[in-house]
């Protein structure tokens, strides 16, 4: 509740002054969005704010030649960056702009001062589209927007106040205007998305920004470790969203694995990604661990999916979802630039060039998987180029083979898989705590501690098979999810996931999963993870209705704003099957406009007649028609009587001046004032004659 | 109390044909300095837009031209409905300031008006008044002050409701048809001394007739019924019977200023007027019956607030023209020649 009391003791001068701020900041926060202004300038900007709310009226307009110092300092040193290639000349002008409005901030002293600091402010936010397509930078406009109508506002008001000499007689920050303002800020934000939605979408090339390149990553390292010390964090924030790319019966996009990276080396306390296969093979060309070649004409229930990965977590990999990862694009590309999909010949799918925003792309998988009965049978003769996948680590603890052995005996690989898969899942449980150092950290984790997190049992179950024969390596992605409300599936940091991929000759590496359920995927309880998953909710409706408009995307809204206009018209029109008593609506519905336009127009009439609600009578104007016309008369002679005099007032001016028209004119009076206000009767034929006699003496 | 000096011009060819009627749906539109770089700077963030295919940018282009579109709109809400009147003062003088006011009305039953600038547009008088806020239904009086600089007719055409608001971008107005005419007097100056010669003053005299007056013309018998302050107590204390005045009939004096502006020009004719004017005034004040006699125009002598604001109109009013005759004196007046030599 605003406390009014409070507001009206605000001047004018300061509700201006801290809009202007505030104005200030929100543009600060929106060039600031992206991360990428220089450290110095990000911390220097609020504290240079603060100052000036505090001692700007002290310091305004002193100590200009440091200030014209560093801004030339400034203007050098950002000029050199730019030459050397050292920095973006984008980045560099959104920086200046930025040591600019410090400098206004300080200096404000008059009007020329204010319009320039919400000049500059407007030049941030620009910046800040240059740089960033953060949700932040969304939530930063939007605050600007409001923040700065208001500051236009009182900054015309202030100092069109102050141009008078005089005070205005009443306080100017009444209620009425603080409300007006706001009504003025949302007006001026639902133009802006009208305006946004229907601009015309076309460019023209050019000057177009492209992103820096793509910085540390983290989430999908090429390697794995299994010692150390701590707990895995449940990281809360999302790292991808998919969605089908159609909507499937039956479908669950929750709980589903999504492969990134495969590990076939074990270093001695984890897993590395093979090297030893060579270059890297385009797409179109079929790895050597490759299905059956009769696949394709057998079963092929292809899906796409369509998978958002958040930057900074893709490190150049593709997902993929349980399956066969027939294909991958992406559909708007790389800035312009076409991206290069291709699979490494142990299968994983990867992209460049590295992207420093979220990566959109549509992966084809065929979900075609074969069952443990389709499995059995296959036999134990592996290609050369799972060799690898075979390796026993060298001093593999003798309880690990007898494990092996007594879980693998005499079984099909399938039926081997299986069971050590259950046993791992019954017989050990899930910890988030890492295990510390360990020479063994495998004999430790079966045999010690019996508990532990997902790479520990995907590299127990790897190392079982390994040991009984059986090719198996280890995998990391995501497993799980969330559901979101806009129809998305958000899978987070913390269901980062690691399992066991099995060869089968004939069919490829297979997916098992031996860490205990209820281990697996992020926890999704507390106000935090929630916090975060409706913010990735909001980004990525920032992302897709804002960021990914396009032409393509307006000629949709368009064409369904048209579609369902056609609709509205067919329903009344009868057509389709519509009800017919729609057919009456249209009808109906402009009678009834047209007579509320009408009952309007008549009371808006009534008003402006201005008699308190009492028309007059026929006398009463037919009096008043008689005087209007005698005034345009003498106007006409050049006799000018002014709007508010009376009638009395007018007749001793008109007689002053032309003495000849005085008769005529007191007798108009005369009857006027007679019937307009002391119920005489003034016929027609008598005003007539009053006015040709003001004629005769007017002539 | 001086009646207003408004007044309506006797001759046709003093006054230039009447306009058309200005309409109620005119509308005037400018910019203002901001305004020039705020329009500026839409258009490069545009280029920019449409070059680079930027989204954000396209918001942002988005805000700035909503900005615009709500500035009109709401600049035209402000200056709708808005009606003024003029209300002249009662009397102008040459070098002195006066005060033109303005009642501002209001006839919006809802929506208030904001930063509205009342302004005269056209004519021989400037000034202008500004309004912060108007409410409602509501009427608000604001005054400009005006030193004319000359004497004579001044014409007001037309008055201007401006506004910037909201944002001070724009300014948007709209012209109403307001002709009026104010007539400045002559600057007052100290009245001139005047010459023996040319003074034939005559004070008030008596007239030997019973009439009101201060001399006593004779004694009677007091009548029953007349006012007791008519009884002479001591002549009635002697005699012993209450005895009555009679007193004796007065005439006021009778002045004739008389100017005579032919051959005057410029300065000197402005001296002569304002020395003339003056004077008038002056014998007017010491209760004298005071005409005018110029070439061409003669004003009765007479007393009273209204012959007063005649006989200096007519002064205000003066012109030489070609052709005028020799001013005609009162001959039952004692003359002030008025020169316009100092």
């Amino acid at each position: 509740m605003i406390d009014v009391l409070r507001l009206r003791r605000l001047s004018l001068a300061s509700a201006q002054q801290w809009a202007s701020s505030l104005a200030a900041a929100c543009a600060f926060c929106a060039v600031a969005a992206g991360g990428e202004l220089a450290l110095p300038i990000a911390i220097a900007f609020p504290l240079a704010l603060g100052f000036s709310v505090a001692f700007g009226d002290r310091v305004a307009g002193k100590y200009q030649w440091a200030w014209t110092a560093a801004l030339v300092l400034a203007v050098v040193i950002e000029l050199v960056l730019v030459v050397l290639g050292r920095e973006d000349p984008v980045l560099a002008a959104a920086q200046f702009s930025v040591l600019l409005c410090m400098h206004r901030l300080w200096h404000r002293r008059n009007e020329r001062d204010e319009y320039l600091l919400l000049l500059l402010s407007l030049l941030m936010v620009c910046a800040g589209a240059a740089l960033s397509a953060e949700l932040l930078f969304g939530v930063s406009f939007v605050a600007y927007a409001i923040c700065a109508t208001w500051a236009l506002a009182l900054t015309h008001l202030r100092f069109e106040v102050e141009r008078r000499s005089e005070a205005p007689r009443r306080n100017v920050l009444a209620p009425s205007l603080l409300a007006r303002l706001a009504a003025l800020a949302v007006l001026g934000l639902a133009g802006t998305t009208l305006l946004f939605v229907g601009f015309p979408r076309m460019a023209f090339g050019g000057l177009r920004r492209h992103p820096a390149a793509s910085r540390a990553v983290a989430g999908l390292s090429d390697q794995i470790t299994l010692s150390g010390h701590g707990t895995i964090a449940d990281d809360p924030r999302v790292v991808l969203r998919v969605q089908a790319a159609k909507d499937e019966d039956g479908m669950k996009l929750v709980g589903m694995h999504w492969r990134a990276r495969s590990f076939d080396v074990w270093t001695g306390n984890g897993w590395r990604s093979r090297s030893d296969l060579g270059r890297r093979r385009v797409l179109s060309e079929a790895p050597p661990m490759r299905r059956d070649p009769d696949w394709r004409a057998k079963r092929a229930d292809v899906q796409s999916f369509e998978v958002e990965a958040v930057a900074g977590f893709s490190d150049g990999v593709i997902l993929t979802p349980e399956g066969w990862p027939v294909s991958a694009f992406f559909p708007h590309g790389f800035g312009g630039r076409a991206p290069r999909v291709f699979r490494t010949p142990s299968g994983d799918f990867l992209y460049t060039p590295l992207q420093a925003s979220d990566v959109r792309y549509v992966v084809n998988v065929d979900r075609t998987m074969a069952n443990h009965a389709e499995l059995r049978g296959r036999g134990r003769d592996y290609p050369p180029e799972v060799a690898v996948d075979l390796v026993v680590p060298p001093n593999l603890d003798p309880r690990v083979q007898a494990l092996s052995s007594r879980l693998t005996a005499r079984k099909d690989p399938v039926d081997a898989a299986a069971s050590v898969e259950t046993w791992l899942s019954n017989a050990l449980a899930y910890s988030r705590d890492l295990s510390g150092e360990s020479q063994d950290p495998i004999g430790n984790f079966l045999f010690r501690t019996k508990k532990g997190h997902c790479e520990l049992f995907s590299s127990a179950m790897v190392i079982l098979l390994r040991a009984a024969g059986i090719p198996a390596r280890n995998v990391t992605g995501y497993y799980g999810g969330t559901e979101t409300d806009s129809g998305y599936v958000a899978i987070r940091a913390g269901d980062a996931h690691s399992w066991v991929e099995v060869y089968f000759p004939g069919a490829g590496f297979v997916p098992f999963d031996p860490t205990p359920s209820a281990g697996r995927g992020a926890r999704t309880e507390g106000l935090w993870p929630r916090a975060v998953l409706a913010w990735d909710s909001l980004a990525q409706r920032w992302s897709r209705f804002v960021i990914d408009y396009d032409l393509v995307a307006q000629s949709r809204v368009l064409s369904s704003v048209g579609k369902g206009l056609s609709r509205i018209g067919d329903r009344l029109r009868g057509k389709q099957g519509a009800a017919t008593a729609f057919q009456w609506a249209l009808p109906a519905g402009i009678a009834a406009v047209l007579l509320a336009a009408g009952a309007f127009y008549a009371a808006r009439r009534k008003r402006r007649a201005g008699t308190h609600g009492r028309t007059l009578s026929g006398d009463e104007a037919r009096a008043r028609s008689l005087w209007l016309a005698a005034r345009h008369r003498l106007e006409r002679s050049h006799v000018a009587v002014a709007p508010s005099a009376g009638v009395r007032e007018a007749v001793e001016r008109i007689a002053l001046h032309v003495p000849r028209a005085r008769g005529p004119v007191e007798k108009i009076a005369e009857a006027v004032l007679a019937a307009r206000w002391g119920g005489r009767p003034l016929e027609r034929r008598e005003a007539r004659a009053l006015l040709e006699s003001l004629d005769a003496a007017l002539r | 109390m001086i009646p207003a000096a408004q007044s309506a011009v006797a001759d046709p060819k003093a006054r230039p044909k009447a306009k058309t009627r200005t309409p109620s749906w005119r509308r005037r539109l400018g910019f203002t300095r901001i305004g020039r770089w705020y329009v500026g700077f839409t258009i490069g963030v545009g280029l920019a837009a449409v070059n680079t295919g930027n989204n954000l940018l396209f918001l942002v282009l988005g805000l700035l031209l909503s900005s615009i579109i709500v500035s009109g709109i709401l600049a035209e809400s402000s200056i709708k409905g808005v009606e003024v009147q003029r209300r002249l003062p009662d009397m102008a003088i040459a070098g002195t300031p006066a005060l033109v006011g303005f009642a501002v009305k209001n006839r919006k039953a809802r929506s208030p008006s904001f930063s509205l600038e009342v302004r005269e547009r056209g004519g021989d008088v400037s000034g202008n008044t500004f309004l912060v806020l108007l409410p409602p239904s509501a009427t608000e009086e604001a005054t400009y002050r005006f030193t004319p600089t000359r004497r004579g007719l001044h014409r007001l055409e037309q008055i201007e409701i401006v506004t910037r608001a909201p944002f001070g971008l724009f300014e948007k107005s709209k012209p109403m048809d307001a002709s009026s005419e104010l007539i400045v007097f002559p600057q007052k100056v100290a009245p001139p001394d005047l010459h023996s010669d040319r003074l034939m003053r005559q004070g008030d005299e008596g007239t030997s007739r019973i009439g009101v007056g201060q001399e006593v013309h004779s004694l009677r018998d007091h009548r029953p019924g007349e006012d007791v302050r008519a009884i002479h107590w001591r002549t009635s204390a002697r005699i012993g019977r209450l005895i009555g005045i009679d007193r004796e009939q007065e005439r006021r004096r009778r002045i004739c200023v008389v100017l005579d502006q032919r051959g005057l020009s410029g300065d000197s004719l402005e001296r002569a007027v304002e020395d003339a004017a003056a004077l008038f005034e002056r014998e007017l004040d010491q209760g004298g019956d005071v005409g005018l006699a110029i070439s061409g125009e003669t004003l009765p002598a007479a007393s009273g607030p209204g012959h007063r604001a005649a006989g200096l109109t007519l002064l205000a009013l003066l012109e030489v023209r070609e052709g005028m005759s020799a001013p005609i004196p009162d001959p039952y007046a004692s003359s002030l020649y008025v020169s316009g030599r100092r």
